[in-house]
């Protein structure tokens, strides 16, 4: 009906102040041009609003808009067409919006796409302060709502303020029985996802030097908690991929064994894994690395998701993770791979660089090879040399030239695990044992708080994996020849003082792990953060039906929306009787009660008041029959018309006044007139009260 | 004089739906002077915003499906959430709000009548962005934040002479958030009286003055310059002779007429020529005319003689005779084309 009239000025500035929260943390992902666009022209609308500047006229809209939104499409063309641009485009529009935002249904417009910018932020982060900032702007643009339906002197700052904040915390116990208990559905299709930034963690190639640099880093690469007895630190090797060739200076993954993700779901290898004993469960949550592959522990099966394994037992996603991952596994520490090895993976496992330039090592593996009874006693020797030999564990090695195996084995025999697992690997194949290079993480700081096992980056790690005859896949960490300590106790305990390590972390509380309460301190954020992936972001129907079935026992599906109507509407009832309550007692002012009691008491004299009959009329037939009554009956109706009725005697104090000590002193009249005839019980006075 | 609704399909099925609606709410929310707004009288809708916002909540919702997004379920909850408090919100702005129809002025047709209500409020509640409003009629806000009551204003445009018995009274809110609309339709029992409206017009030649039908070809009111008298209080300060006063001779009043005999009576058949409305608009025009000058003036028309006289009561006779002229069978009519 009228929709259109003019927005309360209060509201624009709380509509600017709710876009400004919302667009903030996506504020950087933005081009600069863009970004600076975007401010100009809220800058204009507070001009505007200020009066120091007009709208903008047809010409200047269509020139901003006709010059933006090329610009944006070259801007993201070579991205192609993404969510990115996308979420440029939506920006524009609703500061573009503003601009030209003269009406209320304009000022809604921009208020609802304000919501759905809030949740596009979700798109790139889902952690707690992203989830507190997004309740923020939802109050905020509340607020907005308000302010813009209440035109009155009430409308300030404080009040909308306030009010808005009283609603949003009324709406939450309502917002978590929703959350818990709407079921969740799988995705309906595809959707295109942001455009990966630069990728983290372990990469699919190994040059000497590259595992060191994740040295430098305390970032978290997973979480992962285990059903049950977590293994041991020695046995906490995190698979990931297995790199087979080796061009003479950088491992890398075949090209032929990497199938593609869609290959390997649609024709899945056969299982050639033999388990042996009991597995172990557990559930890891994993940061976004930007790459197609997650980490396990071998012999790996997977449970459940979109997670598929490789025949080389690595586990692959589908897409790029951008956001955490959550997937459950099972491992067995005994097992037994590949006792029957193809021939093409068996030549892969073989391969040796075509222009190999290390004779020195091809050399030493030939004696050492010659000196062995068996391939077993070949590796223990191999390992012997590494720890007899003077190397060194360093998260600083010397840089490598050509040859660099040759110049790692004999010159400058200092290196990280990659040097050691590419040179281990390297001395197996030049004496025809099969053997790859794997690249993971190693180990994990456990976490008391939450129970769970954190992997950082500077646990990554690399090993190696033989083939023997009968055994299948056997794994060597050569690493461990050289320092022990690493496996057993970890890489923190052995570089905690070593330059270098975890240098690229800037400030960062790891710093401080020496620290008693500091570290506590630390532990208890993370755990509070690992909590929240685990059952808030990684709430799911799997997570649902758990959570249900602790609740409501076996048949939780069945009774998951029973339990949604139920609760909502309980809530909803609750909310209805603390807003709605109260009201009955005072249903008619306090005039037309004293005057209602008195017609009760004249009543009970015999004179009863008839039905529709109004007070004038009363007044004169009680006057009429009772002329002793006539003089204060009727001034006492003449106030009380005035009272209800009357142009100034609405609200006048004085007239209530007046009008109660007339009323009282009739009614006592009245009273003792009916008591002297015995006519009425006492009690009907005392009614009034 | 009425205009029937034209019989096309659509009028007929909204004319019945209308009927409906209103026999509902005569059964339901009956005709009282006094009404507090509670459960059973205030009716609860979304919104065009509402439903915008409802789109809103279903993009995200969507979008929480598809990228798997828990926060975003989060969000897409809050908001509904927040939808659904808003009911009991917008609903508790009307909610225990007294409306008392105190009753409406008498208008000329073609005026704007306007009613006056009280609103009431309990200790404890504050009824924000109020709406008032009859069907098709302006829009009145008001918010009762202070003070135990307020006195509002509604207005209606009139079109016909007789007793205008107010249809039913809208009071609405958004508030808080614009998301809901609740509502009353409310029989307040008002009404008012509509004068004919006033058509400017000169007396025919022939007038009759009361009196035994003494001739004379004086005008009352007429541009000849009949004579000065001396001033009484109610006299008109256009007819005051400023330039006597000016000269020093005391207030004076110009007088038009012949003041032997100021006994003037209005005639139905003063008009003749003109439909009945026409001359009752017409006899309106003059009755406010002789008001506001010297003389006494009485009214004839078929079925109502009234002696002259003089005062404001006497003038509202006047009026609300020409008003009400054949006119009671008409009453329930005025309320026919309400909603």
């Amino acid at each position: 009906m009228d929709v259109n009239y003019q927005i309360p000025r209060l509201a624009l500035l709380w509509v600017l102040a709710a876009l400004l929260l919302v667009i903030l943390p996506g504020m950087l992902r933005l081009p600069l041009w863009i970004l600076l666009l975007v401010l100009g022209c809220m800058g204009w609308r507070l001009l505007i609003f200020a009066g120091r500047a007009s709208y903008p006229g047809k010409l200047v809209k269509a020139l901003i808009v006709f010059t933006a939104l090329p610009l944006t499409v070259l801007q993201f063309r070579t991205q192609g067409v993404g969510l990115d641009a996308a979420v440029c485009l939506l920006i524009l529009g609703v500061v573009f919006k503003l601009l030209e935002m003269q009406y209320k249904r304009d000022i809604v417009i921009v208020i609802v796409l304000a919501y759905v910018l809030t949740m596009i932020g979700f798109i790139y982060s889902q952690t707690i302060p992203s989830g507190l900032h997004a309740v923020l702007a939802v109050a905020v643009i509340t607020g907005a709502l308000v302010s813009l339906n209440r035109d009155n002197a009430r409308n300030n700052f404080r009040n909308n303020a306030r009010l808005a904040a009283q609603l949003v915390l009324q709406s939450i116990p309502l917002t978590l029985a929703l959350f818990i208990l709407v079921p969740r559905i799988a995705p309906l299709w595809t959707m295109p996802l942001p455009v990966p930034s630069s990728t983290t963690g372990v990469t699919d190639e190994m040059t000497p030097g590259d595992i060191s640099s994740l040295g430098r880093s305390a970032e978290l690469a997973f979480r992962v908690s285990f059903d049950g007895e977590a293994p041991s630190h020695d046995r906490l090797y995190w698979r990931g991929l297995v790199l087979d060739f080796f061009d003479g200076r950088t491992w890398h993954r075949s090209g032929s064994t990497f199938l593609d993700y869609g290959m390997i779901r649609r024709y899945p290898s056969e299982n050639r894994g033999v388990p042996q004993g009991d597995p172990v469960a557990y559930d890891v949550i994993m940061e976004p690395t930007q790459q197609t592959w997650v980490y396990g522990m071998q012999l790996a099966e997977v449970t459940a998701g979109e997670i598929v394994q490789d025949r080389n037992y690595s586990l692959h996603t589908a897409t790029p993770i951008t956001q955490r991952l959550r997937y459950q596994l099972r491992s067995w520490s005994a097992f037994h791979t590949d006792l029957e090895l193809p021939r093409a993976l068996r030549s892969r496992a073989l391969q040796m660089p075509e222009e190999d330039s290390n004779t020195q090592s091809a050399a030493l593996a030939r004696e050492l090879r010659a000196a062995s009874a068996d391939d077993m006693d070949y590796v223990t020797r191999v390992l012997r040399h590494y720890r007899e030999q003077p190397f060194f564990y360093t998260l600083n090695p010397p840089l490598l030239g050509e040859a660099s195996i040759d110049e790692f084995l004999f010159q400058t025999r200092e290196g990280f695990c990659e040097h050691y697992a590419g040179s281990f690997v390297y001395l197996m194949r030049a004496v025809g044992i099969p053997a790859r290079v794997v690249v993971g993480y190693h180990g994990g700081e456990y976490n008391r708080f939450e129970d769970y096992t954190m992997v950082y980056q500077y646990n990554a790690h690399a090993w190696a994996e033989v083939w023997f005859e009968g055994e299948g896949w056997v794994r060597f960490d050569p690493t461990g020849a050289v320092a022990p300590e690493r496996i057993s106790q970890g890489v923190e305990a052995v570089f905690a003082n070593q330059p270098g390590f975890m240098e690229d972390s800037g400030f960062s509380m790891m710093r401080f792990r020496d620290t008693q309460w500091l570290n506590t301190l630390r532990l208890r954020l993370d755990a509070i953060d690992y909590a929240w992936n685990r059952w808030v972001v990684s709430y799911d129907q799997d997570l649902q039906l758990e959570f249900l079935e602790d609740l409501f026992g076996e048949n939780a599906r069945s009774s998951l929306l029973w339990a949604l109507g139920m609760s909502t509407a309980l809530i909803f009832s609750v909310a209805a009787f603390f807003l709605l309550r109260g009201g009955q007692r005072q249903l008619r002012d306090p005039a037309t009660r004293g005057y209602l009691a008195l017609a009760a008491d004249l009543a009970a004299m015999g004179l009863p008041r008839r039905t529709g009959e109004g007070p004038l009329d009363y007044c004169a037939r009680v006057s009429a029959e009772r002329p002793e009554l006539a003089e204060s009956m009727q001034s006492v109706t003449m106030l009380y018309v005035q009272l209800c009725y009357g142009e100034q005697g609405v609200g006048s104090e004085q007239l209530r006044q007046e009008f109660r000590m007339t009323l009282q002193t009739l009614r006592l009249r009245v009273l003792s007139r009916a008591r002297r005839a015995g006519l009425v019980a006492v009690s009907a006075f005392s009614r009034q009260r | 004089m009425f205009s029937e609704p034209t019989m096309s399909p659509v009028n007929t099925v909204s004319f019945w739906f209308s009927k409906r609606v209103q026999r509902w709410l005569a059964r339901n929310v009956p005709a009282v002077s006094t009404a507090t707004l509670h459960r059973r009288n205030i009716f609860i809708l979304p919104t065009a915003h509402g439903l915008l916002y409802v789109a809103a909540t279903t993009l995200i919702f969507i979008t929480a499906i598809n990228y798997v997004l828990s926060l975003a379920f989060g969000l897409a909850f809050l908001m509904v959430s927040l939808f659904i408090l808003c009911i009991l919100h917008t609903f508790r702005n009307l909610q225990h709000l007294t409306v008392k129809g105190i009753g409406g002025d008498s208008v000329f047709a073609g005026e704007e009548a306007s009613f006056t209500v009280l609103l009431q409020r309990q200790s404890g509640r504050m009824h924000e962005a109020l709406e008032l409003s009859f069907p098709k009629g302006l829009l009145t806000r008001a918010d009762l934040i202070e003070g135990a009551q307020l006195r509002v204003n509604v207005y209606l445009q009139t079109k016909h002479r007789g007793v205008l018995k107010a249809p039913r009274l809208l009071v609405q809110t958004r508030f808080p958030l614009g998301l809901w609309r609740a509502w009353s339709m409310l029989d307040l029992d008002m009404c008012c009286l509509v004068y004919p409206t006033p058509v400017a017009c000169s007396l025919p030649e022939a007038v009759s003055h009361s009196g035994g039908g003494k001739g004379s070809s004086t005008q009352p009111g007429g541009d000849d310059f009949h004579g000065l008298r001396n001033f009484q209080p109610g006299d008109s300060l256009k007819q005051v002779a400023w330039k006597n006063l000016a000269r020093g001779q005391g207030l004076k009043v110009k007088q038009f007429v012949d003041s032997s005999d100021d006994r003037f009576m209005l005639d139905w058949a003063m008009f003749a020529g003109f439909d009945a409305e026409g001359r009752l608009s017409r006899l309106c025009y003059w009755v406010l005319k002789l008001a506001r000058s010297d003389v006494d003036y009485g009214l004839n028309i078929p079925g109502v003689v009234i002696q002259p006289g003089r005062g404001d009561a006497h003038r509202h006779r006047l009026l609300s005779a020409l008003a009400l002229w054949q006119q009671l069978q008409h009453i329930e009519s005025a309320t026919g084309d309400a909603l």
